[in-house]
């Protein structure tokens, strides 16, 4: 038992935080979806400098992997990267054309980046399969929930092989619980920050107990929900850990979204201000997969049913 | 980071699992079902916590030079979670090797440490807390039992409430103002006062969370020697804080949680109803909250491990463990349904206990507090 990074876990984290500050953030996440737009570059400047490689090279793995995973949704980073970094690896070891998209068989609603990708990454009953798609090939989407979308056919696409639909459900959970716990400890941290400095009855309202109590809960989730996913990454996305991570995050990612909108006020309704660039992206991750209720399923039957 | 036990930590925990169907008794749920503070599992734990003893296990985590082997904190957290989730064979004496004798190791004079380590360690102690007052609950720094100095006495009045295990106990980790013209934290100091002092009297307190769970403790010119008065006079404050850092996360009530839930799952298969989707997402949502309480736990353990200094983490990782307790319970009672209603039933037993996690050591709310000023930075209202 050890809670805390390693030097090459450090080291990597502050790499990768570096690059992030130059290449994302909340304005350029504002700019890019007023467009509909993908973060082609940033997917490009985390592959060149081997971030999305963690989880099949020698030295590092699953857990690296979702470090940098939770760092670009904290940094508002809008690319495929719990996909590349995470899921294609652990799925078909071994990386596939980016963007990647994760859609289940028979998908009809919108898929976060269905439109950009060039691979998507379909979960069967039992098999994975990878269908390489072109650009046009999907309609796309409008959308409210931060990340672009598009409709996408899930048929066709070569197989990942027996048991790979298990390895992409289990690696998409834990991708989800790292991006909801990036993006929640964002929206977490600028709504704490906003309520230190912003002043009503003579007092800053981070000071009433009333609200305090909510945010403090809030910490308590966002810090379960951390924890579980570097362990269900330490595990290896095993079909418990991974869906104990999910089911914890993505149940906690509503409340989080829930208190922060309201504890922010009008203000946080604005693009001006940065916490819908965090909290929107928490319904839709909140969607993926089944939902919440999927992945407790998910837990339940992995830790309790033998079929 | 690594979340995995060494093969030593897995072996000791088997053999701890062989410990226990060895030696706790065919009728232990029975002589269980009240909880440490009853009669019976008092009486019990003299015995176990004996047993323990002998086999090293007891006071592991202590050094050397006061009978333990200096063990890592992990191989006493594996203790704790064994020992609670099978309802605490150890009695009282859980808080004496988790925070009463590491208090007297710090602040304890030679002959206190003489008087009282050698024995906790040997299992044969049994002790209370004299924290709460009825005018002291959260805001324990009200306290108001007075112990004013006479020669090399301290004659204590006052009144200590919902003191557990007091009806058993042969000490008390006593805490009183010394200062009589003192307010809130100074002027207070710790007295490890003996139970048969003449002046102290006890009184128990129904209650539906247990028998034998709440004492009244009344203290009428009840002379204690200054000798017994641990760390310095009117700064008793500072020792019960340390002492209190270790308790928050003391009791790994996610283990007992978490086992409980293991059989509720069975409970579920057997009635049939375990592919029930409705089934599967409470008991889906109720184990990830238990392993959110335990990853958070094992965070503060860590800590301890690494001989940091306590943190507002402790708070995060007690909150969850709430949480957790209360999940179970609640789908305790619905699984069982009626059945839970019987005294000493499973589902009842869990109820009660959760029904208590939100206040005991520290209500929630205060927990709460501590994280919004010391995790999150807020102002202080
Ligand atoms: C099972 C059990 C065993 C116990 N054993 C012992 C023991 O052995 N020895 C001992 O000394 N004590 C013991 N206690 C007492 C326990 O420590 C106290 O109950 C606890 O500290 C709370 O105090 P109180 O009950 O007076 O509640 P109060 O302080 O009256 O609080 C009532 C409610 O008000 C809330 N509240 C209080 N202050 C604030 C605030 N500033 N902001 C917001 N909300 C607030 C509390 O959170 C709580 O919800 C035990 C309690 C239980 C339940």
């Amino acid at each position: 038992m050890d809670f805390e990074l390693n030097d090459d876990q450090r080291a990597i984290l502050e790499a990768v935080e570096t690059l992030l500050e130059q290449r994302a953030g909340a304005a350029r996440a504002v700019a890019l979806a007023s467009k509909g737009d993908y973060d082609a570059e940033l997917e490009a400047a985390l592959a060149n400098a081997g971030f999305t490689d963690m989880a099949l090279s020698e030295e590092t793995g699953l857990l690296e992997a979702a470090l940098v995973v939770e760092a670009v949704a904290r940094a508002g980073g809008l690319a495929a990267i719990g996909a590349a970094a995470l899921v294609a690896p652990h799925c078909a070891g071994r990386a596939l054309p980016g963007p990647i998209a994760l859609a289940s068989a028979g998908e009809r609603g919108p898929v976060r980046f269905g439109a950009h990708a060039r691979t998507l990454l379909v979960a069967a009953a039992d098999e994975a399969r990878a269908v390489r798609v072109q650009p046009g090939d999907a309609e796309t989407v409008a959308s409210n929930f931060g990340y672009p979308m598009g409709r996408v056919r899930t048929d066709g696409g070569e197989s990942l092989g027996a048991g790979s639909g298990a390895r992409l459900r289990s690696a998409w959970r834990l991708a989800l619980a790292a991006e909801a716990t990036g993006t929640m400890r964002s929206a977490l941290h600028i709504t704490v920050e906003y309520l230190k400095q912003r002043r009503q009855f003579g007092h800053p309202i981070g000071s009433f107990q009333a609200v305090q109590h909510r945010l403090a809960e809030c910490a308590v989730l966002v810090e379960g929900s951390r924890w579980l996913t570097y362990e269900a990454a330490w595990r290896g996305a095993t079909a418990e850990a991974s869906a104990t991570a999910a089911a914890y995050a993505l149940a906690a990612a509503h409340r989080v979204f829930s208190e922060t909108h309201q504890l922010s006020g009008s203000i946080g309704f604005t693009r001006e201000h940065d916490l819908h660039v965090f909290s929107m992206r928490l319904q839709a991750l909140r969607l993926e997969l089944d939902g919440v209720g999927g992945h407790q399923r998910a837990l339940t039957r992995s830790r309790w049913t033998t079929a | 980071m690594e979340f995995g036990w060494s093969d030593e930590d897995l072996a000791y925990r088997r053999e701890l699992r062989a410990f226990l169907a060895a030696e706790l008794p065919d009728d232990w749920a029975e002589l269980s079902k009240d909880g440490p503070g009853s009669e019976a599992q008092a009486r019990f734990s003299r015995d176990f916590a004996a047993r323990l003893a002998a086999r090293g296990w007891l006071t592991q985590h202590w050094p050397r030079e006061y009978g333990g082997s200096d063990a890592s904190p992990w191989r006493h957290a594996i203790l704790s979670e064994e020992m609670w989730s099978r309802g605490e064979p150890r009695g009282p004496q859980y808080m004496n090797v988790n925070w009463i004798g590491p208090a007297i190791m710090k602040f304890g004079t030679e002959e206190q440490k003489r008087l009282h380590l050698e024995r906790i360690s040997r299992g044969d102690a049994l002790w209370c807390q004299g924290f709460s007052e009825p005018e002291a609950g959260s805001d324990l720094a009200a306290l108001r039992t007075l112990a004013i100095r006479d020669g090399d006495q301290y004659v204590v009045n006052g009144g200590k409430i919902w003191t557990s295990y007091a009806n058993h106990a042969e000490f008390c980790f006593l805490l009183v103002r010394t200062d009589p013209d003192s307010k809130r934290h100074r002027g207070i100091s710790v007295l490890l006062m003996p139970m048969d002092t003449p002046g102290v009297e006890i009184r128990e307190i129904p209650a539906v969370v247990g028998e034998r769970y709440f004492h009244e403790v009344f203290l009428t010119d009840a002379r204690v020697p200054v000798s017994c008065r641990l760390g310095p006079e009117h700064e008793g404050w500072s020792v019960v804080t340390y002492a209190l850092q270790y308790e928050r996360v003391g009791s790994p009530r996610y283990a007992r949680a978490a086992l409980t839930l293991d059989q509720l799952a069975e409970l579920a298969r057997s009635q049939g109803v375990l592919d029930d989707a409705g089934v599967q997402e409470k008991l889906g949502q109720a184990r990830a909250l238990c392993e959110a309480a335990r990853a958070l736990t094992y965070r503060v353990i860590d800590q301890r491990a690494r001989n940091q200094p306590p943190t507002a983490d402790s708070n995060v990782a007690r909150v969850a463990g709430t949480m957790a307790d209360r999940a179970v319970a609640e789908l305790a009672l619905e699984l069982f349904g009626p059945e839970s209603l019987e005294y000493g039933t499973f589902g009842d037993a869990q109820f009660r206990m959760a029904m208590t996690a939100g206040v005991a050591v520290g209500a929630t709310e205060i927990q709460l507090n501590l994280i919004a000023t010391r995790f999150l930075g807020l102002p202080r209202a």
